[in-house]
């Protein structure tokens, strides 16, 4: 690191203007997470729902992260990149999450705003199933321990 | 200087290891290499051997445990020479003999491996110069002897017996551990040479007479006197050659041993005479009445050595110097003749198939020459002139008529003691006369025919010892016995003359009576067998010692029922009311007073916190309302650990926080696993009164914490944080304080931790072995489980996150010596990384994935943390001490390193092996994973199984 950057880092313009940024990105950050919030309690039906805190995840924490990551680059020595780890982490997750949620909901037939499609479809009819016997199965284990216990008595 | 001694007692236990080994590879390796092992401990005998004939006692020793007096000590003298001898040299003989005596079917390598850890704890026993030490190698001696008996363990009397012998033994040695400790406490000092030498100071004491009583107690229990002669004749049911050994030559002899050694210390007062001299004459002439009446062979002969210890104990009961000469003779003599007396025995058993006198008979045509060999040792045995047996009998027969005219009382103990010979020379006769003569056998087994050669050399060469000694006692054993009474005594020795011949003295018309009452005796055998069954051999020790045993178990088990009732509501509303009370009561005086708030101001509360802790009452709340939902109930306690969560963060604890979250995170899934197995709901099972009792418990209790923690924080306290944060980067290397504490200064509790942790884990995993659980088909409405058990995106997405998590457990672990993360945190990423790819992707995908089983991690997790403990004494540093430096790495950079490290690694292996086992063993419970019908088929195929399995 060569002295002339570090002094630009350490100005008062310099930090001032970090400063704003990370304000702008922690404000939109909280804006989506708040929205993220009310329209869960807002939306009309579960898959409507599903959409409210997933975006609050992503785009929300997406914006706090990315406020951290400068804020610490610019106060630390060197660039802070675990954010990109925790992002790569919640982008990863939380659609996934919200997959298997609305697949949970499918399963019990939770009914939304257009109805649910039909039985055929949700009950994987058409859809390649695994073919249960086809997967290799467990080696059955050798029968239970206690019949082949040496140490019973004989009388 | 004396080396050899520790090197001698320590080889046989080697030898043990090195048979159980060697019986691997071949059936005889393990006889090969226990006579070797026999032979070597020999050789290392005979240069201390040497010195000890010139007068000299050896002594070598070493610090054990200073503090309580246990040190390591050796000592070899006359008496521990003349029993490492016999232990040597008789076990040499049973090493061979046995080789030829055990039947194919037998595991040699068992026996020998026994039979070499009891030898080294009897040589241990008799050279022992610490006296708690001679406890520990006495204990040894009981419980190796526990597993010689038991030996053919399929046989019910054998178990028996062993258990028998064990707990009476057992029972003793725990008494002679008290006697020798309050012999030590009287002394000052656990050394025998001290103890020895304070002989005065021993008698004069208060705790004489308690230490006397404990210690007999021990030695009466081992050597079978009287009232606790019943273990022996059932330790019958051992193989022959562990009863030469054990029940002739050494295990028995340990008692007498005991005597012989504290003889000088403890004899010669009123007390010593008045029980050990009648326990000894009770014994002697009890053993040798009921002897006469065993139909089996080992059984005369166990009685006989009742008998024969019981004449021991009256002579050192007797307490003159030559009494004690005359009782260390016939220890060598008894041992001689009856250990070649349970050899000739297992001869006769081994080839005429029964040992039951009224069956044998007439066995001279078959096997002459082991015949003349038993005879000649019953002969011994009996006390015939010109056998060594006759030499040690007359001198007790000397010292009784010396007794008798000593005092006016003991005109009762001539008497008794030629009645005791008689009955000595009538079942020597039976003995003889049942087995080889009295016509052709009619109902034996199989036809007689003499052994194998080397199966006789054993019994031939202690019988030609028996003539030896009884022709030239002084030539012989003479200067073995000068040697070892001389240490029994640890002063001069009396005048005695080994000679056959006395002179016409009042011993020898005892001897010439005994033999002809002993014919007399057995002339009138049959009608005396009549009487004998009708009378004394109604009872029946062994029924009365099962009673005891069953009244005492009966009783352990009538306190446990009232101490412990099995319902774990009741078990935990008693702990929980005892907490309460024992705090109410140390909280009394400051809440009448009302000072129960200390002098610190409260912190004022923010909105934030407030928040947290509504949301921690709702959570806690809801689980208890709603806990009949379970689904929902669980999903209200994650709440609740949620917020602990946070609230370390808070309080500025980042590692608690990262632990409470992994926890919170692997105990939820623990849950599920688990709730998977049970209905949807719980039933209403408390009435409303109950209800209301727990309410106002539970009440009790959190008020009781409350007030207890409100007490605590709003009082000033100097906690021990101070030394921790000043020290943690000097003395440990490591500026994570937590971390700090937990590997390096407070290592050992870590330790002991996982080490705890361990055993639950094998604990689980035992409980969950070949458990199979048929789980619901469809939830509570019916509704069958989805077909996609294993979702593609998520499965998918499993897979990409398995490195991912593992980095960051990496990296957890690396830094968790100087910032927040360590071992534990990170065992637990990586076991919630792993059982994520269980759940995404089933059982059937995952195993053959991770590969091998998953338990050795814990075992090498342990391994791993110890050794790192350990390596700290390769530099002379305490256990567990850890070494750090600063090291600079290409590519990852600076970085503090210690030693704790390898041991924090160590914790994560054991955490990720017991979080792995017991999720994985919990998920793979479920039948589901295995086609249905076979499932089911399997399962009742091995209830079926138990069901026949119990039968039998």
């Amino acid at each position: 690191m060569t002295e002339p950057l570090s002094s630009t880092l350490t100005s008062p313009l310099w930090s001032l203007g970090v400063e704003i940024l990370v304000s702008l990105l922690i404000v939109i950050g909280a804006a989506f997470t708040c929205l993220g919030s009310v329209a869960l309690l807002r939306l009309r039906d579960f898959y409507s729902r599903l959409h409210g805190p997933t975006k609050a995840t992503t785009l929300g924490v997406g914006s706090l992260l990315i406020a951290s990551s400068i804020f610490f680059s610019a106060q630390g020595p060197g660039l802070s990149l675990h954010e990109i780890l925790v992002a790569l982490f919640l982008f990863i997750t939380a659609p996934v999450g919200a997959h298997l949620m609305a697949k949970a909901a499918l399963h019990l037939r939770v009914r939304g705003q257009s109805g649910l499609p039909p039985d055929a479809l949700l009950d994987g009819q058409g859809v390649a199933q695994p073919d249960p016997q086809a997967a290799p199965r467990p080696v059955p284990r050798p029968a239970s321990r206690i019949d082949a216990d040496p140490l019973r008595d004989a009388d | 200087m004396h080396s050899s001694l520790p090197l001698m007692v320590s080889l046989p236990f080697v030898g043990a290891l090195l048979a159980a080994w060697s019986g691997t590879q071949g059936r005889l390796w393990s006889a090969w290499v226990s006579g070797g092992v026999a032979l070597a401990s020999l050789g290392l005998l005979f240069g201390p051997a040497l010195a000890v004939m010139q007068g000299e006692t050896l002594l070598w020793q070493a610090t054990w445990v200073p503090q309580i007096g246990l040190d390591l000590g050796f000592r070899l003298d006359g008496l521990s020479l003349l029993f490492a001898l016999m232990i040597l040299g008789i076990g040499l003989l049973v090493v061979l003999y046995a080789r030829y005596y055990l039947a194919d079917q037998d595991p040699m390598g068992r026996f020998y491996a026994y039979l070499m850890l009891f030898m080294g704890a009897m040589l241990g026993l008799v050279t022992s110069e610490n006296l708690i030490q001679m406890a520990i190698f006495w204990e040894l001696t009981s419980i190796t002897s526990f597993l010689l008996v038991s030996y053919w363990r399929h046989r019910s009397e054998a178990r028996q017996g062993a258990r028998m012998a064990l707990a009476i033994t057992g029972a003793g040695g725990l008494a002679l551990l008290g006697g020798l400790l309050l012999l030590g406490q009287i002394v000052g000092s656990y050394q025998l040479s001290d103890v020895l030498a304070a002989a005065d100071s021993i008698k004069a004491s208060p705790l004489y007479l308690p230490a006397l009583l404990l210690i007999l107690l021990g030695v009466f229990t081992k050597s079978a006197q009287f009232p606790f002669h019943f273990w022996l004749p059932h330790a019958m049911a051992a193989p022959t050659p562990v009863s030469a050994y054990l029940h002739s030559a050494t295990m028995v002899k340990a008692g007498v041993f005991l005597l012989a050694r504290l003889f000088p210390a403890l004899s010669d007062t009123a007390a010593w005479t008045w029980i050990v001299a009648p326990v000894g004459l009770a014994t002697l002439v009890l053993g040798a009445y009921t002897a006469l009446f065993k139909h089996d062979l080992k059984g005369l002969l166990a009685y006989s050595t009742i008998s024969h210890l019981g004449l021991i104990t009256l002579l050192f009961g007797i307490g003159t110097p030559l009494a004690a000469v005359a009782a260390v003779f016939h220890i060598m003599n008894h041992a001689t003749f009856k250990a070649s007396l349970f050899m000739a025995a297992g001869i006769i058993d081994h080839e005429a198939g029964t040992r039951d006198m009224r069956r044998l008979s007439g066995l001279w045509h078959y096997m002459p020459y082991t015949g003349l060999l038993a005879m000649v040792a019953a002969a011994a045995m009996a006390g015939v002139p010109l056998l060594n047996g006759f030499l040690s009998k007359e001198m007790f027969f000397e010292k009784t008529v010396f007794m008798a005219e000593l005092t006016d009382s003991a005109w009762l103990l001539p008497v008794f003691a030629t009645l005791a010979g008689a009955f000595a020379v009538a079942y020597s006769l039976r003995f003889i006369h049942d087995v080889f003569f009295g016509g052709a056998p009619t109902e034996l087994p199989r036809i007689p025919h003499e052994p194998t050669r080397w199966m006789k050399v054993p019994v031939e060469i202690l019988v030609v010892i028996c003539v030896a000694v009884g022709i030239l006692p002084g030539l012989t054993f003479g200067p073995l016995l000068y040697l070892a009474a001389g240490a029994t005594l640890q002063g001069p020795l009396p005048e005695f003359s080994l000679s056959v011949w006395h002179g016409f003295t009042p011993a020898l018309g005892m001897s010439v009576l005994a033999l002809l009452g002993g014919v007399a005796i057995y002339a009138v055998r049959r009608p005396l067998f009549r009487l004998h069954e009708q009378s004394f051999g109604r009872f029946d020790a062994r029924a009365l010692f099962i009673a005891l045993e069953s009244a005492l178990l009966g009783l352990a088990a009538w306190l446990d029922q009232r101490l412990h009732r099995p319902s774990l509501q009741r078990m935990l509303a008693v702990i929980l009311l005892a907490a309460v009370a024992v705090v109410v009561a140390g909280l009394w005086p400051s809440l009448r007073d009302g000072t129960l708030s200390g002098p610190l101001p409260l912190t004022p509360p923010d909105p934030v916190s407030i928040a947290a802790m509504l949301c921690l009452v709702v959570g806690a709340v809801g689980t208890v309302v709603l806990h009949r939902e379970r689904w929902t109930a669980l999903v209200m306690l994650s709440v609740v650990g949620l917020i602990v969560a946070l609230a370390f963060v808070k309080l500025s604890a980042p590692d608690l926080a990262l632990t409470q979250l992994s926890v919170e995170m692997v105990t939820i899934v623990l849950l599920l696993l688990a709730l998977y197995f049970l209905p949807k709901h719980t039933p209403r099972e408390s009435s409303l009164p109950r209800r209301l009792r727990d309410l106002t418990l539970a009440g009790a209790v959190g008020l009781t914490a409350a007030a207890l923690v409100w007490a605590v924080l709003t009082r000033p306290y100097q906690s021990i944080a101070g030394w921790f944060l000043d020290n943690s980067v000097p003395g440990g290397g490591g500026t994570n304080v937590v971390n700090v504490i937990l590997v390096d200064f407070r290592g050992f509790d870590t330790l002991g931790e996982i080490t705890v942790l361990a055993i639950a884990a094998v604990g689980i995993y035992m409980l969950l072995q070949g458990l199979r659980l048929d789980a619901p088909r469809a939830d509570a409405q019916g509704r069958p489980w989805s077909w996609d058990t294993h979702p593609l995106i998520l499965a998918t997405f499993a897979r990409l996150l398995l490195p991912l998590a593992l980095l960051v457990a990496v990296f957890i672990l690396l830094r968790g010596h100087n910032l927040p993360g360590g071992g534990f945190i990170a065992g637990l990423v990586v076991a919630v990384a792993l059982v994520m790819q269980y759940l995404a992707n089933g059982i059937t995908w995952t195993r053959p994935r991770i590969s091998g089983q998953l338990h050795p991690l814990i075992g090498i997790g342990l391994l791993l943390s110890t050794a790192t403990g350990l390596g700290s004494w390769y530099f002379d540093r305490p256990f567990l001490t850890s070494a750090h430096g600063h090291f600079h790495l290409p590519l990852i950079g600076d970085l503090e390193l210690a030693t704790a490290m390898l041991f924090d690694l160590g914790v994560l292996m054991v955490v990720v092996g017991i979080t792995l086992v017991i999720l994985i063993r919990l998920g793979e419970l479920d039948a589901l994973e295995y086609p249905p019908a076979r499932g089911r088929r399997r399962v009742m195929a091995a209830r079926a199984q138990l069901r026949r399995g119990g039968g039998h």
